[in-house]
C-alpha cells in the first residue's frame, strides 16, 4: 500500500501561487474545522450503561408523562400510540411551576425535579488530564492510557442520541453543526511549523472566518477552498504546540471560538488542551478537551427540544457531573470537564486585506480508482 | 395504400439525394439527411433566440422552455444548424416557448412598456393596436419588413382569438405566438435578388446581409439600424457597409458575438453531460460547471476584446478570472472578501512566470470538457486540441484490431497513462493515429480529470515530455508554447470564422481564406480585426451557385 | 384512422437452403393473416400493433455467446439469465453480419448504421431506421408518432431517424416526459365524459396560419431550403395531429391506467450504469403506460451512447474503455467487468419486457400484441467486430410472429431481421438494404 504521509509530501504548486507570504524557513498550514462535536465512545455499552434504563425519545417520553400525573399503561399508550401532540405537549413543555405559574421546562429547568437519568459507570472515555481531584471520577483514555477527566461524558454518554461512533456525529449535535455549516462563519486553524517532516515546536492559531464552509459534490466539506479570517480579536487564539511523533499537542490555555445557534454559541474551554494527527489524505482529527460552562452546554441542549436527549434529564446530570469553578455562593460547580472530537480539511487562509497567510497542503497522491470486478454493485 | 406510396415515394426520393455532404468528419452520431442543394437558411440556435427575445423584448422574459439538441458539423453546431431540421418533439418545445413567451409580453406587467397602443376597448378586438404592434414586433423578429398580406393574417387571427376569448391581449398573444412558431422566425433565410451592378447576377439581399452580419457579430438579429442600412440600400455599398461593421465592432453587444463564436468552436455544447464522479472528484461541484464556461468565455473576452491581444496569447496567458468554487477546484488561494452568503464574485486572477497552469488550455473547460467522468483520457484531449483549436481531423480507429497486446490496468506496472496508451504507440495499427493524439494529452495529464493538479498518478511520478507536429516540449508550459508557434492555431481561428459567419467551411487552398488569414498575421493577429476582415470579406456574402435557380422574392 | 391495419393471407414459397428455411414473396406486398383473433371482443375492431426497441451498449461480451442449437430448444447464454423467465416470448437472433462494401468502418457506428437502416455508407448518414419505417404503417394516428428517450443524459443518444428528417432527439428527463404525456393535453381514454376543448380547437385553427405562410416561404427558397421548409410543415402537422386527437374521443383501453406522477424533482448527471438503468425503469414505466394508453404504437429506448461513458461505481475507468483494455479471464473465457455491465443491462432489458408483460389487454398481455426489439452496437466490441450481431425481440406482434426460438444464421445478412420485423409489422416491402446488405426474402420460420 502505497505510503504517503502528508507531513512529509512536498506542498504542491500551491505553495508557489502567487501572493503567498513565504517565510524564509517556517511554512503556515491551513484548515477550517469540518466536524466539531462531543468526543464518544461507545464501543462498550453492557459495561457503560449497565442499567440500560435511559431507553430512547418514547422512554423519557413516558417518563415525563408520569411524572404530571399519568399511569405507567397511559403514560405507554400515549408516547407508543404518537399522541403526545398540541395541548397535551403543550402541557408537558410547560410543566415547570415558578412563582405559582407553569412555565416552560426548557427556560426553568431547575423547576423540573431531577429524573435522574443514568450515568456513565464504564472505563473509558477520550479526553485529558484536566488537573481534577477527584481520581475515581477519571476516565481511562483508550488512545494514550492516561487517566482523564471528562465528566461531561459521564453525563450524557448514557443518552442514545449521543451515542455515535464516529465518523458519525451525535444526533443533535449533527443537526445543529449541519444548519450552521450552511449559513454560519467557520473556524479556521493554521498550524505554523520550521519543518513538518521533523519533531519540532509549532505555532497553532485559531480564528473566525468571515464566510461559511463550503461543501463539496459528495456533501462532505470541501478541501483546498480560500476563506478570509475574520480580523475581530473576539475569536483569535495563539497556542503555542509541539509536533511529536506525528502529533500535535498544545501547552494548556483557555480557548474562545464564537459560533452561533442552533450549534453552540460558543466553544468556550478553560485550560484547553489538545493533541491532533494529520491523516494521510491532508485531513486534520483530534480532541480537544478543556472546562466548559455546563449552562452554555445545557443551552443548546434546551433550545432545541426534540432532538434526541431528554433534555431536562441531561441537564440534571451535568450539572451534577459538573466538576469545576464552584460557585461561591451556592457551592454549585459551574463547569465540566469536556472531550470534543474535531476533524479539519485543508484551506487557504487570507486576511481581509489581501495576503495569503495559510497554504492548503494536499497529499500529491489520490487514491487509486480501480475497478473489482466482483465488488458489489 | 396511403402508406405504400409514402414509403415507396420516400425511398426513391432517398435514393435520389446526393450522398455526401462536403468532405469532413462530423462529431456527432449524425443527425440530418443529405440534399440535393446547398442550405442556405439556418434553425436558430438556443442561444440566438434567447438573445433575439432580449433584444426584442428586453431580459425580463423568462424562457424556460427546452430546444431541439444542435448537432455538430465541420466543427461548428452553427453548420450543423444549416441542415438541421425542426423534429416533431422539437416543434412541441418550440410551440410551448413561442406561447409561454407571447403570454408574458401581454401580461400586466409588461403589457404597457413593450406594447405602444392600447385597445380601445380591453374585451374586444383592436384591429388598428394589433396592426401597430404585429408590424413593427415581426419586423424585429423576422428580420424583415412584413409583407401586407402577413401582416393582414396576423391581424386576422389577433382578431379572431380576441373575439373568441373576448380579450385584447388574448388575441395579441395568439398572433405573437404564431409568429415565434413561424419557420420566418426559427430559420434565418438567405434570400437573392439581381445585383444592380453586375448585370445577370445575383446578390444576397439587403435583409439576408444584414442577418449574417449581426448573427456573426452579435449572435443577435439585426437591430433597427441596421434594417434601416438593409431597407436604404447602405448596407450594398462597401462605405455603408464598413460604417455598419465598425459600429457593431465598436458595441458593447460584440462581446455577445465573441463569446457565443467561441462557445461554439471550442465545443462548449459539451458541458450539458459533463460530469465527474463525486466520490474521486468531489471539488467538481455543479456550481463548477457552469463557472467553466463563464471562466474561459471572460477570459477571452478580456484578452481579444478588451485588450485588442494576440489570439495566440490566449493559450500562453498567465491572466485569467476565478470564483473561489474555482480556485478550489484548481488547488489556488484566492482572496475573496464577499460577504458570507451573497455570490460568488469573478476575480482577476493571475499565475506566476512559468505556472503551469497559464493559457486555457489548463481551464476546466478543456482539461475537464474533453475528459471522461472517471479518469483523464490524453487521447481524448489530444483529439479535441487537434479538432477544435487546429481544424484537423483525427480518423476514428479502425475495426478488427487486436487488443490482444493491451494490458488491463490493473497490471501493476501499469499506473501513468502514459503507461497504458505504451501499447497505443508501439502497435502499428493504432499508432498511426494515436501518435497523432496521445503525445498532446500526455503532456497535460498533470491535469486530473475533473482540471485538479497533480504531479502523480497511482503513486508514480507523472512524465509530461510530449510532442506538437514536430516540436518537442516537457510539459504544459512548452505545450502551450508550442501551440502558440504552431501557424495552424492562427490558420484554423480564422477558418473557422469565416465558416461560422458563412455557413460554408473554404478549402484549404481558398484564395480569400489565404489573404485573410495573411491579413491577420499581419494584424498581429488581433481577433477584432479578424472579425472586421472577414465581415468586409467576400466570402462572407457570396453567392453559391445554386442560387441561380431561384425565383428571387420581388421588393 | 385507426391505426390497426387490415392484413390478408399470404402465400409462400418455402425452400431449405443451407440448413434454414428460406421465403420467397410473391410480389403482392401483404403480410401473413394471423389467425389468433387479436381483436376486442367488445368491438371486434383489432387490437394496435405496437413496436419498441431497446438499445444498449457495447454487446454481450467477448465469449461464445451464441447457443449451439437453433429452434425451440436452445440454452440460454449466462448474460442473458435474466430474461430466462421470458424466454417463451422472445426470440435470439445471432449469425448476422453487416456488410461493409469497401466502406470504412465507423467504429460503434457502421455496424448499426447497417442494422437499423440497411444501408452502409462513409458518412455519418443515418436515414429511415427500422422503427421510422415501422411507423410510418402504425403511429400515424395515435398521438405521437413515436416517443423516444435516452438514459444517459443526451438526447443526441438515439437511433431513430425518419427517412426525410434523419434523427430524432431523444427525451433525457422522465419528469418531463410524464408531463409531455400525461400532463395537461392527455386525454384518459376510459374517462367517462369526453368534452371537446373549445381552446384546443381554436389553436388548431391559429396554427393554421403559419400553413397559410407555406406558399409565399417556398417561392423564395432554394431546393435545399425548401426540403427543410418541407420537414417543419411535416412537424407542424404531427403537432396538428395531436389537437386533433385532443379533439376526438378516444376509444376505451382497458389496460390503459394512468401512472402516478413521478416523485424525483431533481434529476442529476449519468455517470454510473446503475444510474443509466435507474433512468430506464423510469422511462419504462413511462413507456409502458403510453403505449398500453394508445398515447404511442411506437417507442425507443437507449441506454446510452455505443462508446459508453458509463461506470461501475467506484471504478474510474468506463465500459468503453473496458471492453478494450481488460483482460479475457483465462478461466472464465470472458471479461468480468464487462460482463457486469451487460448482466445490468440484461437485467434491464428483463424488467422493461417482464412490465410490458404484466399488462393485460383482454386475454393477452400488452407484450404479445407487439414487437419489442432490443440491439447493440458490436457483438463483440473489443474489435469492433461487425459480425455475429446478438438481436433479442419479444412479443409475437399480436400473433404475427412465432417467438421462443433461437435462430442462427452465421454469415447471413443481419438485415435480414430487420425485413422480418417490419413484415411483421405491416410495412409492405418485400425488400430492404442496399449493396451486400440488401435482402428480399425474410427469415420464414418466425412466421406465425
Amino acid at each position: 500500500m502505497k505510503n504517503v504521509t502528508a507531513l512529509l509530501a512536498s506542498a504542491p504548486f500551491a505553495a508557489l501561487a502567487v501572493g503567498v507570504t513565504a517565510p524564509a524557513h517556517a511554512e503556515t498550514r491551513g484548515y477550517v474545522i469540518s466536524w466539531f462535536g462531543t468526543a464518544t465512545h461507545v464501543t462498550d455499552f453492557k459495561n457503560s450503561c449497565p442499567q440500560n434504563k435511559n431507553g430512547g425519545g418514547a422512554e423519557w417520553l413516558i417518563r415525563d408523562l408520569i411524572s404530571i400525573g399519568y399511569s405507567k399503561a397511559q403514560a405507554v399508550k400515549l408516547a407508543e400510540g404518537g399522541e403526545v401532540a398540541g395541548p397535551l405537549r403543550e402541557k408537558l413543555a410547560k410543566r415547570a411551576v415558578v412563582n405559582g405559574k407553569n412555565v416552560s421546562i426548557y427556560n426553568y429547568p431547575d423547576a423540573v425535579p431531577d429524573p435522574d437519568i443514568e450515568t456513565v459507570s464504564g472505563k473509558y472515555a477520550y479526553g485529558f488530564d484536566l488537573g481534577g481531584k477527584n481520581e475515581a471520577a477519571k476516565f481511562i483514555d483508550p488512545d494514550t492510557g492516561g487517566k482523564v477527566d471528562n465528566q461531561l461524558w459521564r453525563a450524557i454518554g448514557c443518552t442514545a442520541s449521543f451515542r455515535a461512533e464516529p465518523p458519525a456525529m451525535p444526533f443533535p449535535e449533527e443537526v445543529s453543526w449541519n444548519a450552521m455549516v450552511e449559513t454560519s462563519p467557520g473556524w479556521s486553524m493554521m498550524i505554523t511549523a520550521d519543518d513538518f517532516t521533523k519533531d519540532g515546536k509549532v505555532t497553532i492559531t485559531l480564528d473566525r472566518v468571515t464566510q461559511h464552509l463550503e461543501r463539496d459534490a459528495a456533501g462532505n466539506i470541501m478541501s483546498s477552498a480560500s476563506y478570509v479570517i475574520d480580523p475581530s480579536p473576539k475569536s483569535h487564539n495563539v497556542l503555542k504546540g509541539e509536533l511529536k511523533g506525528g502529533v500535535i499537542t498544545i501547552e494548556p490555555q483557555d480557548i474562545y471560538l464564537q459560533a452561533e445557534m442552533p450549534f453552540y454559541p460558543e466553544m468556550a474551554l478553560r485550560n484547553a488542551h489538545m493533541r491532533i494527527t494529520v491523516k494521510p489524505d491532508g485531513q486534520l482529527v483530534g480532541y480537544w478537551g478543556g472546562y466548559f460552562s455546563r449552562e452554555r452546554f445545557s443551552y443548546m441542549i434546551t433550545s432545541r427540544p426534540g432532538h434526541g436527549g431528554d433534555s431536562i434529564g441531561i441537564y440534571h446530570a451535568v450539572k451534577k457531573m459538573a466538576d469545576a469553578s464552584p460557585d461561591p455562593k451556592t457551592g454549585q460547580n459551574e463547569e465540566i470537564s469536556s472531550t470534543w472530537r474535531m476533524e479539519a480539511v485543508p484551506a487557504f487562509l487570507t486576511t481581509v486585506d489581501g495576503k495569503i497567510v495559510a497554504n492548503a497542503v494536499m497529499p500529491a497522491a489520490a487514491p487509486a480508482q480501480v475497478a473489482a470486478a466482483d465488488s458489489a454493485n | 395504400m396511403k402508406a405504400r406510396s409514402n414509403i415507396a415515394g420516400a425511398v426513391a426520393a432517398a435514393a435520389l439525394l446526393s450522398a455526401s455532404l462536403a468532405s469532413v468528419q462530423t462529431q456527432a452520431a449524425s443527425s440530418a439527411p443529405t440534399s440535393s442543394g446547398e442550405p442556405l437558411s439556418w434553425r436558430l440556435g438556443p442561444s440566438q433566440y434567447r438573445q433575439t427575445i432580449a433584444e426584442v423584448f428586453g431580459p425580463s422574459i423568462s424562457i424556460t422552455g427546452r430546444f431541439d439538441p444542435e448537432y455538430r458539423q465541420d466543427g461548428l453546431l452553427t453548420i450543423g444548424a444549416r441542415t438541421a431540421s425542426i423534429s416533431s418533439s422539437g416543434i412541441e418545445r418550440y410551440d410551448e416557448l413561442a406561447e409561454n413567451v407571447a403570454a408574458q409580453i401581454v401580461d400586466r406587467r409588461h403589457r404597457d412598456t413593450l406594447i405602444p397602443c392600447k385597445p380601445q376597448t380591453p374585451a374586444a378586438n383592436d384591429d388598428a393596436c394589433a396592426r401597430q404592434f404585429l408590424s413593427a414586433a415581426g419586423r424585429l423578429l423576422y428580420r424583415r419588413a412584413l409583407a401586407e398580406e402577413e401582416i393582414s393574417l396576423s391581424v386576422r387571427i389577433a382578431g379572431e382569438v380576441a373575439k373568441a376569448k373576448q380579450d385584447f391581449y388574448t388575441g395579441l398573444a395568439a398572433a405573437l405566438s404564431n409568429m415565434l412558431l413561424s419557420p420566418n422566425f426559427l430559420y434565418v433565410y438567405k434570400t437573392f435578388e439581381p445585383d444592380p451592378d453586375e448585370k445577370g447576377k445575383l446578390r444576397l439581399d439587403g435583409y439576408s446581409k444584414a442577418s449574417v452580419l449581426s448573427f456573426f457579430l452579435w449572435n443577435a438579429p439585426p437591430d433597427d439600424s441596421l434594417l434601416s442600412a438593409a431597407e436604404n440600400g447602405e448596407i450594398h455599398t462597401q462605405k455603408g457597409l464598413k460604417r455598419q461593421v465598425d459600429r457593431m465592432l465598436a458595441s458593447p453587444s460584440l462581446e455577445h458575438g465573441v463569446r457565443a463564436f467561441f462557445a461554439d468552436m471550442l465545443g462548449f455544447s459539451e458541458f450539458e453531460t459533463l460530469a465527474k464522479d463525486p466520490t474521486f472528484y468531489p471539488r467538481f461541484t455543479p456550481r463548477v460547471i457552469d463557472q467553466a464556461q463563464e471562466q474561459t468565455l471572460r477570459t477571452i473576452v478580456d484578452l481579444l476584446v478588451v485588450r485588442q491581444g494576440d489570439y495566440r496569447d490566449l493559450y500562453t496567458t498567465p491572466d485569467t478570472f476565478l470564483t473561489r468554487s474555482l480556485a478550489a477546484l484548481y488547488g489556488v488561494p484566492i482572496v475573496d472578501t464577499t460577504d458570507n452568503g451573497q455570490p460568488e464574485r469573478w476575480i482577476p486572477y493571475k499565475y506566476g512566470a512559468d505556472d503551469p497552469r497559464a493559457g486555457i488550455l489548463s481551464h476546466a473547460s478543456f482539461v475537464a470538457l474533453h475528459s471522461p467522468s472517471g479518469r483523464s483520457s490524453p487521447t481524448d484531449r489530444g483529439k479535441a486540441l487537434r479538432e477544435y483549436l487546429l481544424c484537423q481531423a483525427v480518423p476514428s480507429p479502425p475495426a478488427d484490431v487486436s487488443f490482444a497486446v493491451v494490458q488491463d490496468t490493473n497490471h501493476p506496472v501499469h499506473k501513468t497513462a502514459r503507461e497504458r496508451l505504451s501499447a497505443h504507440a508501439t502497435d502499428a495499427a493504432c499508432s498511426g493515429c494515436h501518435k497523432i493524439t496521445d503525445p498532446i494529452g500526455l503532456a497535460l495529464e498533470n491535469f486530473d480529470t475533473a482540471g485538479g493538479y497533480r504531479t502523480t498518478e497511482n503513486g508514480a511520478p507523472i512524465d509530461t515530455s510530449g510532442e506538437l507536429n514536430g516540436t518537442r516540449f516537457d510539459g504544459p508550459v512548452g505545450l502551450t508554447k508550442a501551440l502558440h508557434d504552431d501557424p495552424a492555431l492562427t490558420a484554423c481561428v480564422a477558418t473557422r470564422a469565416i465558416a461560422y459567419a458563412s455557413g460554408r467551411t473554404p478549402g484549404r487552398s481558398d484564395a480569400e481564406l489565404k489573404r485573410i488569414q495573411a491579413e491577420f498575421g499581419k494584424k498581429k493577429y488581433n481577433f477584432v480585426e479578424l472579425l472586421r476582415e472577414v465581415s468586409l470579406s467576400d466570402a462572407l456574402f457570396k453567392v453559391p451557385p445554386s442560387a441561380a435557380q431561384l425565383v428571387t422574392a420581388a421588393q | 384512422m385507426k391505426s390497426g391495419r387490415q392484413i390478408t393471407r399470404r402465400r409462400l414459397l418455402r425452400g431449405m437452403l443451407a440448413g434454414s428455411a428460406v421465403t420467397v414473396g410473391l410480389p403482392i406486398l401483404d403480410c401473413v393473416l394471423n389467425t389468433n383473433g387479436t381483436a376486442f371482443a367488445s368491438t371486434g375492431s383489432p387490437l394496435p400493433a405496437r413496436f419498441a426497441t431497446w438499445y444498449w451498449p457495447l454487446g454481450l461480451g467477448e465469449d461464445d455467446w451464441a447457443p449451439k442449437v437453433s429452434g425451440a430448444n436452445y440454452a440460454l447464454p449466462p448474460q442473458m439469465a435474466p430474461l430466462k423467465p421470458l424466454k417463451e416470448k422472445l426470440n435470439f437472433f445471432t449469425g448476422g453480419q453487416v456488410f461493409l462494401d469497401g466502406q470504412s468502418n465507423n467504429v460503434h457506428f457502421t455496424g448499426l448504421q447497417g442494422l437499423m437502416t440497411g444501408k452502409v455508407a462513409n458518412s455519418r448518414e443515418y436515414l429511415g431506421s427500422i422503427d421510422a419505417l415501422i411507423s410510418e404503417v402504425i403511429g400515424r394516428g395515435s398521438r405521437f408518432r413515436s416517443i423516444e428517450v435516452a438514459c444517459a443524459g443526451s438526447p443526441r443518444d438515439c437511433w431513430s431517424a425518419r427517412v426525410d428528417s434523419g434523427v430524432q432527439p431523444a427525451e433525457i428527463s422522465p419528469v418531463a416526459l410524464y408531463s409531455r404525456i400525461f400532463g395537461a393535453e392527455f386525454k384518459d381514454p376510459n374517462a367517462a365524459e369526453f368534452t371537446p376543448d373549445p381552446d384546443v380547437m381554436l389553436k388548431k385553427s391559429v396554427l393554421s396560419g403559419i400553413t397559410e405562410e407555406r406558399q409565399s416561404l417556398m417561392k423564395r427558397l432554394g431546393t435545399a431550403d425548401r426540403e427543410k421548409l418541407d420537414n417543419y410543415f411535416t412537424s407542424l402537422r404531427e403537432l396538428e395531429q395531436k389537437l386533433q386527437i385532443q379533439l376526438q374521443k378516444p376509444e376505451p383501453l382497458p389496460s390503459c391506467t394512468i401512472p402516478q406522477p413521478l416523485s424525483v424533482d431533481k434529476e442529476p448527471a449519468v455517470t454510473l450504469a446503475t444510474e443509466a438503468i435507474d433512468r430506464a425503469n423510469l422511462f419504462g414505466g413511462l413507456l409502458a403506460h403510453a403505449l398500453a394508453c394508445g398515447q404511442t404504437n411506437v417507442t425507443n429506448l437507449a441506454i446510452s451512447r455505443p462508446q459508453s461513458g458509463l461506470r461501475k461505481n467506484g471504478d474510474a475507468t468506463a465500459h468503453h474503455t473496458h471492453t478494450h483494455e481488460e483482460q479475457i479471464d483465462a478461466n472464465l473465457g470472458y471479461q468480468p467487468v464487462c460482463r457486469w455491465f451487460a448482466d445490468q443491462y440484461m437485467s434491464a432489458l428483463a424488467q422493461f419486457a417482464t412490465r410490458l408483460n404484466s399488462i393485460k389487454e383482454g386475454d393477452r398481455t400488452l407484450l404479445d400484441s407487439m414487437v419489442l426489439f432490443a440491439f447493440t452496437d458490436h457483438g463483440a466490441p473489443r474489435l469492433h467486430s461487425v459480425r455475429n450481431y446478438p438481436i433479442i425481440t419479444f412479443g409475437s406482434g399480436g400473433g404475427r410472429i412465432k417467438t421462443g426460438m433461437h435462430i442462427g444464421r452465421p454469415g447471413d445478412q443481419v438485415t435480414r431481421v430487420g425485413l422480418t420485423i417490419q413484415q411483421a409489422m405491416g410495412v409492405q416491402t418485400s425488400s430492404w438494404g442496399v449493396g451486400s446488405n440488401r435482402v428480399t426474402s425474410p427469415i420464414s420460420e418466425v412466421f406465425a
